[in-house]
């Protein structure tokens, strides 16, 4: 299918302008909707950095040095995820006008929909890095290994949409995978090292960095970003591999049970 | 003579399973895992062969519920077949009602988003754009939202993207009872003019004249079987003496 998809883009170089023009519109829908508009999309992760901050940081004492700046990083890509799987678990139900009346492929709605939420992602990097190296005070400026941040992303962006197809076609069978799922990455979510002290996290969860892929994701974007060190590789290929392989059961459910979506949903 | 292939369907069908209650829950699932649930299998294709060419108007004909539009679901490539295998060699648009638009975004995105999902690239469909725009009659609405259209609206600009963009293989149901008179007339003018020149049609239609005017090949069906494909005149015979 991958071999497919590739020679298609050769022969039809549409498809590239067709995922981005895709992109856009979702992200335009997306944010352009509401009256705050994009600045909805930059004021969500400072607002919940100032709550995590006040609860772990002020009441409960976790003297991490430039907390802020870590809560930010790590609370960014876990957004990514989430909306890219969260809220894509029905993707094959809102986007069903793009392929029920013709033979386009099913990935490209997950391409270009990630997309959208990285177009997100990279103005709330860009923020990021403005917070980290202008205004959180007593931290270094950032390094040439910042860049590493670029194959994390890819590595995330995998992770995400591999798990994205794997929901969205279990959704064809099962509706209620959508609260599963909630409940899940609830779970997920205090067990990833977003707002404890890495040292705690692996202390008291040992390993756990290998078996939560999104865990070593954000470690590693943390020590490329604020530490200007280069990311853990064991822990890099891991994750990679991790997604890839993830990736391969989301495209098998694709062809197994997405191919039914439009007479299923 | 050779031809060019448009689709080549071999040994294909397609059956659904209706099932009372529906176990689409895992929790249903669960429950109900000694009881599977009960379901009605409902045939509606049975085997079938046949191929068609680049370039070809087919007609195809029978009365409601004899298969024809889970046939062009399935030739189209929206569903898939239980057995055998469909070739489809080029992007297809199946046009009913109504052609996949979002209602959430507005007539100008809906021009790009399906133009572009039928192979145009965005330079092309920029050319077109106008002419898209000045068929569907819809210059003062282009930015609105399709949600506010009227369905009278929404078919109109349907009509007018599949017939400015065009996908290879079109498969066309129903599709003159789009709009007022004055708009069908306009359609059919523009169907008869260039339109379907050099693209491979399947044209689902209950009107012989339609049928018999455009077709150079007719398909005829009943209850799911393939009964006759071959020459016009006679599947146009063949589906009159069923509904006698």
């Amino acid at each position: 299918m991958i071999i497919g998809i590739l020679t298609d883009w050769v022969r039809r170089s549409n498809k590239a302008e067709r995922l981005w023009l895709l992109a856009k519109i979702e992200f335009k829908l997306r944010y352009y909707e509401n009256k705050l508009g994009l600045l909805w999309a930059l004021i969500k992760p400072l607002m919940d950095i100032a709550i995590y901050y006040v609860v772990f940081q002020t009441i409960m004492k976790q003297n991490v040095p430039a907390f802020a700046s870590y809560l930010f990083i790590g609370l960014i890509l876990w957004n990514f995820f989430v909306e890219s799987t969260t809220g894509t678990v029905q993707i094959l139900h809102t986007k069903k006008y793009l392929y029920e009346y013709s033979n386009m492929n099913k990935l490209e709605i997950y391409v270009s929909t990630l997309l959208s939420n990285a177009i997100g992602l990279f103005f709330n990097f860009i923020m990021f890095l403005l917070f980290f190296n202008f205004i959180e005070r007593g931290t270094t400026y950032s390094t040439l290994q910042t860049l590493w941040i670029l194959p994390l992303f890819i590595n995330l962006y995998i992770l995400s949409l591999a798990s994205s197809l794997i929901l969205s076609n279990i959704y064809v069978i099962a509706k209620d995978i959508t609260q599963i799922w909630q409940v899940f990455t609830s779970f997920l979510f205090f067990l990833s090292p977003i707002f404890y002290k890495l040292d705690i996290f692996k202390e008291r969860l040992p390993n756990f960095d290998y078996l939560n892929p999104i865990a070593g994701i954000i470690i590693n974007a943390r020590k490329a970003t604020m530490e200007g060190a280069r990311p853990d590789f064991k822990l890099f290929v891991w994750d990679f591999g991790y997604a890839v392989i993830l990736l391969f059961i989301g495209i098998y459910l694709l062809n197994k049970l997405g191919s039914k979506a439009a007479e299923k949903l | 003579m050779t031809k060019a292939l448009a689709i080549q369907a071999k040994s294909i069908s397609k059956t659904f399973r209706i099932s009372e209650d529906s176990h689409n829950t895992v929790k249903h699932r669960l429950f109900n895992l000694f009881n599977p649930p009960r379901s009605k299998r409902v045939e509606a294709l049975k085997s079938m062969d046949f191929d068609v060419y680049k370039g070809e108007c087919i007609g195809l004909l029978g009365r409601n519920g004899c298969g024809k539009s889970t046939l062009i679901k399935l030739l189209a490539g929206v569903y898939q077949s239980d057995t055998g295998n469909i070739n489809i060699y080029g992007t297809t648009l199946l046009m009913n009602l109504g052609v996949g638009m979002s209602h959430e975004l507005t007539a100008r995105e809906n021009i790009y988003v399906s133009a572009s999902v039928l192979g145009l690239k965005i330079k092309e469909i920029d050319d077109i754009f106008d002419k898209i725009v000045d068929f569907a009659e819809l210059r003062e609405f282009i930015d609105s939202k399709i949600k506010f259209f009227s369905s009278g609206m929404v078919a109109r600009l349907a009509f007018s993207i599949a017939v400015n963009a065009g996908a290879d293989i079109m498969f066309l149901d129903e599709i003159f009872a789009v709009g007022d008179m004055k708009f069908q007339e306009k359609a059919i003018k523009v169907f008869e003019s260039s339109w379907i020149e050099g693209k491979t049609v399947i044209l689902v239609s209950h009107s012989m004249d339609t049928i018999k005017k455009y077709c150079t090949r007719t398909a005829f069906m009943k209850n799911g079987s393939l009964v006759y494909f071959g020459d016009t005149e006679k599947a146009v015979q063949m589906y009159i003496d069923d509904n006698h």
